[in-house]
């Protein structure tokens, strides 16, 4: 027998197929916007790859600020600029674009990331290189515990912020009987733990917990178990794609008919995604467009709409957050210098027009977490877009986060 | 027990749609000569086509526009691109040429549909468990197995009994042999090719169903797709299928008892296919060798 091809034998096709394991992570870079700006914010965010849709919006919200900043004379009377890079969600890109960034665009500060784990890698670096490093969307609880720095400041809850805004409706509304779906990484881990501690505190019983890889595609395994066990609330804590497939299988399985479904954190992009049927559930969203009686939200809506064409989500806000706080720190520093900044923004208050919530936050000095806003509510599975949400309840941050103490977070500064 | 049959039967489920991917690539191997890095780019252009003609074809319609639009690009891709890299002894210009095709798929649907995943919505009717008892047996999942099975069926026979389809047979075992009696080559891989990418539409288009439709969609099917066509056999169609249902199977299993697993197992398949039986299960010897 002849062979089908003089080139392609099994071995090449072996070593194409593990080349192809680098796909996913292979991400173009994106267009960097540089200028000869004087100030410079380096912003790595999830450009490409799952979370891409949430680092696109947190980079709106920071741009529309930029524009703001820049109209008020910028910071210091210089104008401002944004580097963007592309992160892809990963550690070894965040950090080679971190040290780009610094090293050779030596930019003045660094702001982003939706991934904990990227948000971990990029709170050390800043600590090592002494730059400024403002969180923008990983969650993960040692940013601002164990293994806080005087660099970082955080702007989205931590897990136990999350999972302490809605135990307790979930528990008194639908029961005490749960079964939880962890996504096996850094935030679901934590999220889990907060939920499984919070539910025995209520008196409840966790009837399982299933961990599967981030990125899985099919959740059959997961909601068979579910169904099994027969729980009154079913917690979801996976987020971007995983969700929304998870969501999907389990609506097609008849779940959400058969019991309550409740979610650390709902996000207003992954709604978008999901198809009405498979819109159920209650759950937190850390900021909601829908503020009828705040009109600093309502214009920043319109803003942002008119900017964009879409309706900003908590992530647009975060960026949009970042970008002023830094803005606000080195005006009152009246300095540049990463130290002064930090020293500015640790207990800062954000004005009305920037916090854009019911209540007053601001940076607590212990631990630079800021003290956001959770809105405690339901999934509208009858709204048409945007009207994806319905807000039942809304806490500040100051009653749900844990002490600087507890999270074990001692904010240490250079000599 | 109970579990592990329902997770056992949720596997074979997933596996058909590896299957489906696996034909399509064994096939542009076989004959093209190229391992397609794009195949997952190819899934979600199908499943993106889908998603734009819903609303004006409908479901139905869109389930075949899809894949035959996505063939279509197919074959122009492989007159524009491909075909230039039949006669170039080196694989390392396919790869190439595929890896950046792949990744220019991902970013123009990223650019053209956006980042932010869409809600693709199936029919009514298939939206919910076909019994109570069984509810992972959904109607949309049974809907998908039969839709699979039909188009496995269907590009068996059209390769068994069709003039054209014996042809691309006959090219795969000697493709010079069959220039020489006269066959037009050119042709016969165009069409391969876009038959190929119209079954990874196809794929792509009832994935949607399940999945979240977004860009980066096709790279979590294509790794396992990979798996099952090594698993299976390189080069052999019937064996990509085989392959293709026994990763989904044990896979499935694996996520009953140890989900964490359920990813790895594939893999520590191919590794014991390859050093017990490296030409596959149903591979030929000689055959790629």
């Amino acid at each position: 027998m002849s062979k089908p091809s003089k080139f392609l034998t099994r071995r090449r096709i072996l070593e194409a197929g593990a080349a192809v394991a680098a796909l996913p992570i292979a991400a173009p870079f994106i267009v960097k916007a540089r200028g000869e700006s004087p100030v410079k914010i380096g912003f790595i965010d999830p450009f490409s790859g799952t979370y891409a849709a949430l680092g696109g919006y947190e980079l709106n919200g920071a741009r529309m600020a930029l524009t703001e900043i820049n109209a008020k004379g910028g910071i210091l009377g210089r104008s401002v600029e944004i580097i963007p890079e592309d992160s892809a969600a990963d550690v070894g890109k965040a950090t080679v674009k971190f040290h780009k960034l610094v090293e050779q665009d030596k930019v003045d500060f660094i702001s982003g990331s939706v991934s904990s784990a990227v948000s971990l890698a990029l709170s050390h670096a800043a600590n090592l290189k002494g730059i400024l490093y403002l969180d923008t969307g990983g969650h993960v609880d040692t940013v601002t515990g164990q293994h806080c720095h005087w660099t970082t400041f955080k702007i989205c809850s931590d897990t136990w912020m999350l999972a302490n805004a809605i135990t307790k409706t979930l528990v008194t509304k639908f029961g005490k009987r749960w079964y939880i779906s962890t996504p096996d990484y850094a935030w679901g881990h934590f999220l889990e733990a907060g939920f499984a501690s919070l539910l025995k505190q209520n008196g409840g019983t966790l009837l399982g917990n299933a961990l599967m890889p981030l990125g899985s595609t099919d959740f059959s395994s997961v909601l068979i178990k579910v169904q099994a066990a027969k729980p009154e609330v079913f917690i979801v804590l996976q987020g971007g794609d995983d969700f929304v497939n998870l969501m999907k299988q389990a609506t097609q399985f008849g779940m959400t008919k058969k019991m309550a479904f409740g979610y650390g954190l709902v996000e207003f992009e992954n709604l978008v995604a999901l198809p009405q049927p498979a819109r159920t559930g209650w759950g937190v969203m850390e900021w909601w467009w829908q503020q009828p009686k705040n009109l600093h939200a309502a214009a920043f809506v319109a803003k942002y709409r008119k900017l964009y064409a879409k309706t900003p989500s908590a992530r647009s806000w975060f960026g949009y957050v970042a970008m002023h706080s830094i803005a606000m720190g080195a005006a009152k520093a009246k300095s540049l210098e990463s130290i002064k900044v930090a020293r500015a923004i640790e207990g800062m208050a954000l004005p009305p027009e920037l916090a854009l919530g019911p209540y007053p936050i601001s940076y607590r000095a212990q631990d630079h977490q800021l003290l956001i806003t959770e809105f405690v509510g339901e999934v509208n599975g009858t709204g048409k877009y945007p009207d994806f949400f319905e807000v039942k309840e809304t806490i500040p941050g100051t009653k749900l986060a844990k002490s600087p103490a507890a999270k074990g977070c001692k904010i240490t500064y250079p000599a | 027990m109970e579990l592990v049959l329902f997770d056992a039967f949720n596997g074979l489920i997933q596996g058909t749609f590896y299957a489906l991917m696996a034909l399509g690539l064994s096939l542009i191997i076989s004959l093209n000569s190229v391992i397609n890095f794009a195949h997952g780019g190819f899934m979600v252009i199908g499943a993106y086509l889908a998603f734009t003609l819903a609303p004006y074809i409908g479901f139905w319609g869109a389930l075949f526009a899809g894949p035959i639009l996505a063939g279509l690009l197919g074959i122009l891709v492989e007159r524009v691109l491909v075909r230039r890299l039949y006669g170039r002894a080196d694989p390392i210009y396919s790869l190439l040429l595929t890896f950046g095709l792949a990744l220019i798929i991902e970013n123009s649907v990223r650019s053209i549909w956006g980042a932010q995943g869409q809600p693709f919505r199936i029919p009514a009717g298939l939206d919910s468990p076909v019994s109570s008892v069984y509810f992972f047996l959904t109607g949309y999942r049974v809907f998908v197995m039969a839709a699979i099975a039909l188009a496995a069926a269907s590009l068996f026979a059209f390769l068994r009994f069709s003039r054209f389809g014996l042809r691309i047979r006959a090219g795969i075992l000697d493709l010079e042999t069959v220039s020489a009696l006269g066959v037009n080559v050119y042709l016969l891989r165009a069409v391969n090719f876009a038959i190929g990418i119209a079954l990874a539409g196809f794929a792509g288009v009832l994935a949607a169903g399940v999945l979240q439709l977004s860009p980066t969609m096709g790279n979590d099917v294509i790794m396992a797709t990979f798996v099952a066509i090594v698993v299976g056999g390189i080069g052999s169609l019937l064996g990509s299928v085989l392959g293709g249902l026994i990763i989904g199977l044990a896979a499935g299993v694996t996520a009953a008892y140890y989900p964490v697993a359920s990813d790895v197992v594939i893999y520590v398949i191919m590794a014991f296919v390859l050093i017990v039986r490296p030409r596959g299960l149903l591979g030929q010897e000689g055959l790629f060798e």
